[in-house]
C-alpha cells in the first residue's frame, strides 16, 4: 500500500464527510443557492480535485518528515562537532534526550530577534533572495522518495515520477543565483566578495557533479528515482563507479558549502560572508537551509549510489534509506572538522583541473560497462 | 609533502667580504675615531660587546651609512627620545649580527629645535620608530617619507611624553 | 579598491586595521594602522615607583606577559647594579621558557582557527591549560603574573612543582608530535602555507624584523645564544632556523622552538641550586641609564630606562618587536591574494598590546 493510496483514502474520507454538509445545504436552500452548493459538492468529489488534494497531502507528509530529519541532522552536527572538539555539545536543554531540544530553543531565540533591513540595501533583492534560496531547497525535499511506496506520486502506481532525479538536481542548482543576489543586495563589500566566491564555487562544482550523475543515469537507463534504485538490486553503483562516488561526495561538499569548501562564509576573512547582513529568523532559515541541502545531498547520494532503500528485510525500507543518508552526513561532518579551509584559487583549481577530467574518465567507465551489457 | 623533522640547526651566516673581521670593541672605536674624528666622541665600553658614543647631530646620515655599509651594522634596534631640562637626546641602538656588537649613539638637539636627519632610508626598520618619536615626543625627522602620527589620533595637537604635558 | 580589514574583525587578533588595496583578488598595496590600543604606558611609568611598574609591564603583551616584566626587572637591575641570586635566575629561565611555550600555543591556536581548522584551535588551547595550571600553582594567576621582582623573583617554587612540571613536559612532547601530524599531514594546510608570504633575508634584516620571522628567513640570530642573559650560557639548546622564507617556515620554526623550550626547562630544573630567591634592591635609582634585551617569543624586546636619583624612573622606552615587524607587512603581502592575508598576518603572530603600548 503506497503513499498515494494512503493519502487518497484519507482525502476520500474527508471529502465524503464534508460533502454531507454541501449536499444537505443544497437540499435545504431554495433556488440557485441550492444548485450552487450541489455543484460545490460535485466538484469536491470529482476525480481531478481529489487527485490534487492527494498530492498536496503527500507533499506535506514527505516534507514534514524530511524536515524532522533535518532537525535531527542539526543535532548530530552539533553533538559530533562537540565530541570532536573534546566537549559535550548540546547538553542541558532536553537533558535526558541528549540535548535534542536545543534546536527548538535556538529557533525560538531567533524568532524573537529584531529583523533589520539595511538602509542602503536593494530592498527587492534583499527580500527576494532568501525566498528563492529556501523555496528551491525545500522543493528538492519533496521530490526524493523514501522508498518505492513512500514518495510523492501522481497515480496509484507508486512513486514513479519519470524525471525525478533530474528535477531534484535542477532545483539544487537554483541556489547560486539567490546567493549572488543576496551578496549584491546587501550593499557591503564583504558580502559582495562572499557572493562572488560562492557563485564561482558552485558553478565550477556543478559540472563534475552533473557528469557523475549522468554516468549513473546511463547505467540505470532512466531519470527517475525508482528506476535508478531498482537498477542497483544486484550491486550498488558505488562499487563500479567508485571514482564517480568520490567525486560526487567532494562536489556535494562544495555545493553545500561546508569546510573545507566554505570560503563564501569564511569567518576569519569575511565574517559570515554573504549572510552577514541578515538577522533574526532570516538568518536562522539560511542556516537551516544549509542543513536541508546537506540532507538533500545525502539523500541523493544514497539513492544514486548506495542502493537507495535496499537492505535486509528486517527493517522497513524507509528506515534503511534514512540510515544510509545519516551515514553519508556523518562522513561529511568527519571531513569538515578534520580539514582546514581551501583558498579560493586553489578551490577553483581542484574543481576544474582535477575533478573534471576524473568525471570524464568516470563517464567513460560507465559507457564501457553499459556497452558490455552488465547493467 | 614537505620535509618533516627538525629544522636546520644553527647556520653560519656568510661573513661579508672586506669587512673588519670579528671586531672587538677597541677596533670598532678605532675605526669610528678614524672615520669621524670630530663627530663621534666620548667612547665608553659599558659591557662586553656594548659600546656607547656621542654623535654630532649634523653627521647622523653619513655616520649611519658608514656603519651599515663599512662596519656591518645591519640592524637598527631602537630609536629613543629623552627630554631633559635643556636638551633633547635621541639614542640610537644599532646591532651588528655578524660581529655581535651593540652600539649606542647619543645625539643632542637644542630644546627649541628638536630635529635630526632621518635614517629610514638606510634602515627600513627606522620608519615607524621615527614616526613614534615624532608622535609622542615631537622630534622632527628631516627627510622622512611619511612623518605622520602613528599611535595617537591624527588630529591630536599635543606631544604627550614631553614633561610639560600633565595629562 | 581599498578594503579595511579591521578594526573589528575576527581575524585580527587584537585591535588594528589593515588597509589593503586589491585588484580583483590580488593585493597591490597594504597599509597597517595601529594605535587603537595605545594606553600611554611609557608616560604612566614616569609617575610610579620602580616596583609598582612590574604589573604594568605585564600588561604590555598579555600573550607573553612574563617576558616583559622580566625584561623590565633586568633593565632596572642594570640601572641599579643589582646582582640577582643564582636560584632566582634559574627560576626566571624556567618560567620564561614555559611562557614561550604558552605564547606559541596561543599563536598556534589562533593560526589553526583562522585557517579553518577548528579542531586545531581547541586542542592547542587544551594543552595550554596544562601550563596555565602550572603557572597558577606558581604565581596565582593565569595570564598576567606579577612574578619577577627587582633583585629576583617573588617567591620560591611551591612543593611538588618539579614533579608536576616534568610530567607536563613529557605529556606535551607527545602531543607536539601529534600536532605535527595533524597539521603537516593535511595537504590543504601545506597548500595554504608553502610558498606564501616570502620575506627575503635582506629585507628582513633591513626592516628590523626579529624573532621567529627572521629565523624563518635563514638568519640565525637568537639573543639567548648570541648575547646570553640570565643563565642561558649554561643551557644547551639549538637555535632553530629554516631556509624557506614562507609561512610554513615560520610555523616550523615555532613548533621546533617549543620543543627546544621543553629541553631548556628540563635542564633548568636539573641544574637549579639552592639558595635565596630574592635580595632587597635599593629604593632610589642612581642617575644613569639601564638597558636590557630579551628574546621575546615574538622577537627582540628592549627596554631603556633613564634614572634620575629618585624612586621613580625619568624615562622608560620600550621596544616592541611586533611594532617593527608590522611595518614590514607591506613587503610580505604585496602580490598575494586576499585569502592569504590570514595566513601571512597570522604567521607574524601579532600581539597588539605590545605594539601600541
Amino acid at each position: 500500500m503506497n503513499l498515494f493510496e494512503f493519502c487518497y483514502g484519507i482525502i476520500h474520507w474527508l471529502v465524503d464527510l464534508i460533502n454531507h454538509l454541501w449536499y444537505w445545504l443544497g437540499d435545504v436552500l431554495p433556488w440557485w443557492f441550492g444548485d450552487f452548493f450541489d455543484a460545490v459538492g460535485n466538484f469536491a468529489a470529482s476525480q481531478g480535485h481529489m487527485a490534487v488534494m492527494t498530492i498536496f497531502l503527500e507533499v506535506v507528509i514527505v516534507v514534514v518528515i524530511a524536515l524532522i530529519n533535518v532537525l535531527n541532522f542539526i543535532w548530530i552536527f552539533r553533538k559530533f562537532m562537540g565530541r570532536m572538539f573534546d566537549f559535550y555539545g548540546p547538553y542541558y536543554v532536553g537533558y535526558r534526550i541528549g540535548g535534542w531540544l536545543q534546536n527548538l530553543a535556538d529557533g525560538i531565540k531567533l524568532f524573537v530577534k529584531e529583523i533589520i533591513v539595511p538602509a542602503k540595501a536593494d530592498k527587492m533583492g534583499y527580500l527576494l533572495a532568501p525566498i528563492i534560496y529556501i523555496g528551491s531547497s525545500i522543493l528538492i525535499l519533496a521530490t526524493i522518495p523514501f522508498s518505492e511506496n513512500f514518495g510523492v506520486a501522481t497515480n496509484e502506481s507508486g512513486s514513479y515520477v519519470p524525471a525525478g532525479a533530474l528535477f531534484a538536481l535542477a532545483a539544487f542548482a537554483i541556489a547560486p543565483f539567490s546567493i549572488l543576489l543576496a551578496g549584491w543586495a546587501s550593499n557591503n563589500k564583504y558580502t559582495l566578495i562572499g557572493g562572488m566566491r560562492s557563485a564561482a564555487q558552485m558553478m565550477s562544482y556543478e559540472i563534475p557533479l552533473l557528469m557523475t550523475v549522468a554516468s549513473v543515469f546511463l547505467l540505470a537507463g532512466s531519470y527517475g528515482f525508482v528506476d535508478i534504485v531498482d537498477a542497483q538490486h544486484d550491486i550498488w553503483f558505488a562499487f563500479p563507479l567508485f571514482i564517480g562516488f568520490l567525486i560526487f561526495l567532494v562536489c556535494l561538499a562544495a555545493e553545500v558549502e561546508i569546510i573545507p569548501f566554505d570560503l563564501p562564509e569564511a569567518e576569519a576573512e569575511l565574517v559570515e560572508g554573504w549572510t552577514t547582513e541578515y538577522g533574526g529568523m532570516r538568518f536562522g532559515l539560511f542556516y537551516f537551509t544549509t542543513t536541508i541541502r546537506s540532507y538533500a545531498g545525502g539523500a541523493l547520494a544514497t539513492a544514486l549510489f548506495l542502493g537507495g532503500w535496499h537492505g535486509p528485510a528486517l527493517i522497513p525500507d524507509e528506515i534503511w534509506f534514512l540510515i544510509k543518508a545519516y551515514i553519508v552526513y556523518t562522513i561529511f561532518q568527519w571531513m569538515t572538522w578534520s580539514l582546514p579551509r581551501v583558498r579560493v584559487d586553489q578551490m577553483l583549481g581542484i574543481g576544474w583541473k582535477r575533478l573534471l577530467p576524473l568525471a570524464v574518465i568516470n563517464l567513460m567507465i560507465a559507457v564501457a560497462l553499459k556497452s558490455m551489457g552488465w547493467f | 609533502m614537505a620535509e618533516r623533522g627538525r629544522s636546520d640547526q644553527k647556520e653560519d651566516m656568510e661573513k661579508a667580504p672586506s669587512r673588519i673581521d670579528a671586531v672587538p670593541e677597541e677596533k670598532l672605536i678605532r675605526a669610528l675615531m678614524n672615520a669621524f674624528p670630530e663627530a663621534i666622541t666620548g667612547f665608553t665600553k659599558l659591557k662586553e660587546g656594548f659600546v656607547r658614543a656621542k654623535l654630532d647631530r649634523r653627521e647622523i646620515a653619513k655616520a649611519c651609512k658608514y656603519l651599515r655599509d663599512e662596519l656591518g651594522f645591519e640592524h637598527l634596534s631602537m630609536i629613543s627620545a629623552v627630554e631633559y631640562d635643556d636638551r633633547f637626546e635621541i639614542v640610537y641602538h644599532i646591532t651588528s649580527y655578524q660581529n655581535k656588537l651593540l652600539l649606542e649613539l647619543i645625539t643632542r638637539t637644542p630644546k627649541d629645535d628638536p630635529s635630526v636627519d632621518s635614517v629610514s632610508s638606510i634602515w627600513g626598520g627606522a620608519n615607524w620608530q621615527e614616526r613614534e618619536s615624532y608622535d609622542l615626543m615631537g622630534i622632527m625627522f628631516n627627510g622622512h617619507p611619511n612623518l605622520e602620527r602613528i599611535l595617537l589620533p591624527k588630529d591630536y595637537t599635543f606631544h604627550p611624553l614631553r614633561k610639560d604635558f600633565k595629562g | 579598491m581599498w578594503i579595511n580589514m579591521g578594526p573589528q574583525h575576527p581575524m585580527t587578533h587584537g585591535l588594528w586595521n589593515l588597509r589593503v588595496k586589491v585588484d580583483g583578488e590580488t593585493i597591490v598595496d597594504a597599509q597597517p594602522e595601529v594605535g587603537y590600543l595605545h594606553r600611554g604606558i611609557e608616560k604612566l611609568c614616569e609617575g610610579k615607583t620602580y616596583p609598582q611598574i612590574i604589573p604594568l609591564a605585564d600588561r604590555l603583551c598579555y600573550g607573553s606577559s612574563l617576558t616583559w616584566s622580566h625584561l623590565y626587572c633586568m633593565a632596572v637591575e642594570d640601572l641599579m647594579n643589582v646582582e640577582v641570586p643564582e636560584r632566582a635566575e634559574y627560576i626566571r629561565v624556567l618560567t620564561i621558557e614555559m611562557q614561550r611555550i604558552v605564547s606559541h600555543l596561543m599563536w598556534l591556536a589562533a593560526y589553526a582557527g583562522d585557517l579553518g581548522l577548528g579542531v586545531g584551535f581547541v586542542y592547542t588551547m587544551r594543552e595550554r591549560e596544562v601550563f596555565l595550571d602550572l603557572f597558577q600553582a606558581l604565581t596565582g594567576a593565569r595570564i598576567t603574573y606579577n612574578f619577577p621582582r627587582i633583585g629576583g623573583v617573588a617567591h620560591d617554587l611551591p612543593p611538588n612543582f618539579e614533579r608536576d612540571t616534568l610530567r607536563a613536559i613529557s605529556y606535551f612532547e607527545g602531543r607536539l608530535k601529534e600536532y605535527e601530524d595533524l597539521f603537516e599531514g593535511s595537504k590543504i594546510f601545506m597548500m595554504r602555507n608553502v610558498g606564501v608570504g616570502i620575506l627575503k633575508k635582506e629585507d628582513a634584516i633591513n626592516m628590523g624584523v626579529t624573532g621567529p620571522t627572521l629565523r624563518a628567513s635563514g638568519v640565525s640570530y637568537d639573543l639567548r645564544k648570541d648575547r646570553p642573559y640570565s643563565v642561558y650560557e649554561e643551557m644547551n639548546f639549538n637555535v632553530v632556523t629554516h631556509k624557506d622564507c614562507d609561512c610554513y617556515a615560520r610555523y616550523r620554526v615555532r613548533m621546533d622552538e617549543m620543543w627546544e623550550s621543553c629541553q631548556i626547562m628540563k635542564q633548568a630544573l636539573k641544574k637549579m641550586p639552592k639558595g635565596k630567591v630574592r635580595i632587597v634592591s635599593p629604593r632610589n635609582a642612581p642617575v644613569g641609564t639601564g638597558l636590557a634585551r630579551v628574546e621575546d617569543p615574538r622577537g627582540e624586546g628592549m627596554m631603556y630606562i633613564v634614572g634620575d636619583g629618585t624612586d621613580k624612573p625619568y624615562r622608560v622606552k620600550i621596544r616592541s618587536p611586533i611594532f617593527v615587524t608590522v611595518s614590514a607587512a607591506p613587503k610580505i603581502l604585496i602580490g598575494y591574494k586576499v585569502a592569504d592575508v590570514v595566513a601571512i598576518m597570522g604567521g607574524l603572530d601579532m600581539c597588539i598590546g605590545e605594539t601600541d603600548r
